[in-house]
């Protein structure tokens, strides 16, 4: 049905959004934590930053990306040295653009359900014996458990559409950084190119469709068995 | 009183911000994004004589050419080269009286190192070898013409087999330019002019004419506009002001055929 290209750019989405994705989660769960708990100097600064690429184009975030992460940038240069890791013209620097793309949204999820879970709980457990780190982790996180679902998927479905970050940073290589949307783009840009690009938009859409309706039934699946327990 | 004031400024403003011809409009002009230095000064200098304003939309010509089709409000198309005008043609949406070719432009290797060595750019030369595990920036090669340009050198060259899986290909020339400038790719073609443009590569040999197609930028007047000095303005492209501005960032201007004036 799919061409090898084709399924050379959906298979290296899939491998960029599930990396950005599973990376960006357990930082998220902390950063979301932080603005939703914490009560230090330079909060609104933080939440600031992780909203920042909610809200610049696309296209400023990956030449920022470039400037800090590329070969000669600061932090790439450090990282190069120090770990061998190489984020210039990389599938891993398709995923980082995409991690940070999608990171606000993961992050916004996780926050508004840790806002809402019911403080009380973690106090009746705090007078039970428990200590912090286990009251988060058998009540606090069980609570959360359908924002981290859904900020998950939603991180992930924004992993799957980046492009503008991921072409500005680590250009168009196929195989390498050409996920789904770069694709696409590069058929529009060919005369003739139209149908295939027509192809690639509704397995586009279908991917993220999917997303969404997983996530909903996820959560609605969640909240039933938090109400029922 | 003064909330009237008030409502009639939001109204003018409202009005200039709707799209249409007005009679203080901008001239709209779309071109490709190799062009961006020469036309910014060409634009002010346009303004400067006239008193009429100009809006200029740099971008990649196809991006550009798609836009057009899909009705978007450009009086003027400056194309680098002469397929995305034609594909523009065939569709009627540029008045084809207007049509002339401008400019010509050269290819050349730039190199993001300032003390790189020379390179003789002759069949069969090592690119490969320069790259080393760099890559080479260059624009799409499918679809923008710098890139189109410059894979057509490499294949008349014979070297395009060996670096064809080390390219980094950028949305268009200046991206392509930028990965070179940062330091990204080690090697980049683009246009002689965007090099002139960019104090952080060095120019380190020049494609021969021989090796690609000719590199030519037509321009037209769009059938869609209706701005009363979009023909004033190409004219003032093809005068002694412009072609100062041309030249002085690296572009050849062309002259105008017998046969091209008969037609226009």
């Amino acid at each position: 049905m799919l061409t090898p290209d084709e399924w050379q750019a959906l298979a290296l989405s899939l491998k960029v959004s599930a990396w950005a994705t599973a990376v960006s989660l357990p930082i998220g769960v902390l950063v979301a934590l932080a603005l939703a708990r914490g009560r230090f100097w330079g909060r609104g600064l933080l939440n600031g930053l992780v909203h920042l690429p909610l809200i610049l184009p696309p296209v400023v975030t990956g030449y920022l990306l470039l400037l800090s992460f590329g070969r000669r940038a600061p932090v790439g240069a450090f990282l190069e040295a120090t770990f061998g890791i190489v984020f210039s013209f990389r599938w891993t620097g398709a995923a980082l653009a995409a991690g940070v793309m999608a990171f606000p949204l993961v992050v916004r999820a996780i926050r508004l359900s840790i806002e809402a879970v019911d403080v009380r709980l973690e106090d009746a457990a705090g007078t039970l014996g428990a200590g912090r780190v286990w009251t988060f982790l058998v009540v606090t996180l069980p609570l959360i458990l359908p924002g981290i679902i859904a900020g998950t998927i939603l991180g992930f479905a924004k992993a799957m559409g980046e492009f503008g970050a991921t072409i500005t940073f680590v250009s168009n290589i196929p195989g390498e950084t050409r996920t789904l949307p770069a694709a696409i783009y590069t058929f529009t840009q060919v005369p003739g190119g139209q149908p295939q690009a027509m192809r690639l938009t509704l397995i586009a859409i279908a991917v993220a469709m999917a997303a969404l309706l997983a996530s909903e039934a996820v959560a609605r699946r969640v909240a039933r068995r938090i109400r029922d327990a | 009183m003064r909330r009237l004031r008030a409502m009639t400024a939001a109204y003018a403003l409202a009005a200039s911000l709707a799209p249409g011809p007005a009679a203080a409009a901008d001239l709209v002009i779309f071109a490709a994004a190799s062009l961006k230095n020469a036309l910014d000064a060409v634009a002010a200098a346009w303004t400067e004589e006239t008193g009429v304003t100009t809006a200029i939309s740099y971008a990649a010509s196809p991006a550009l050419a798609k836009q057009i089709e899909e009705g978007a409000p450009a009086d003027l198309f400056l194309s680098a080269d002469l397929d995305w005008m034609d594909y523009l043609g065939t569709r009627n949406l540029i008045d084809p009286d207007t049509r002339r070719t401008l400019l010509g432009n050269r290819l050349v290797l730039v190199a993001s190192d300032a003390d790189a060595a020379p390179v003789t750019i002759a069949p069969g030369f090592d690119l490969a070898g320069l790259l080393g595990d760099g890559r080479l920036a260059m624009a799409d090669v499918a679809a923008v013409p710098a890139g189109r340009y410059g894979k057509a050198a490499l294949e008349a060259l014979g070297v395009w087999g060996d670096v064809e899986a080390r390219l980094a290909q950028a949305e268009n020339v200046r991206a392509a330019l930028a990965f070179v400038a940062l330091g990204e790719a080690p090697y980049g073609i683009v246009y002689a002019t965007d090099a002139t443009a960019e104090d952080n590569v060095a120019v380190v040999g020049t494609f021969p004419e021989d090796s690609h197609p000719p590199i030519l930028y037509p321009v037209a007047v769009t059938a869609a506009s209706a701005h009363p000095d979009a023909a004033a303005f190409l004219d003032f492209l093809a005068g002694p002001v412009a072609r100062a501005a041309f030249e002085a960032q690296g572009f050849t201007v062309i002259e105008r055929a017998p046969a091209d004036a008969d037609a226009g």
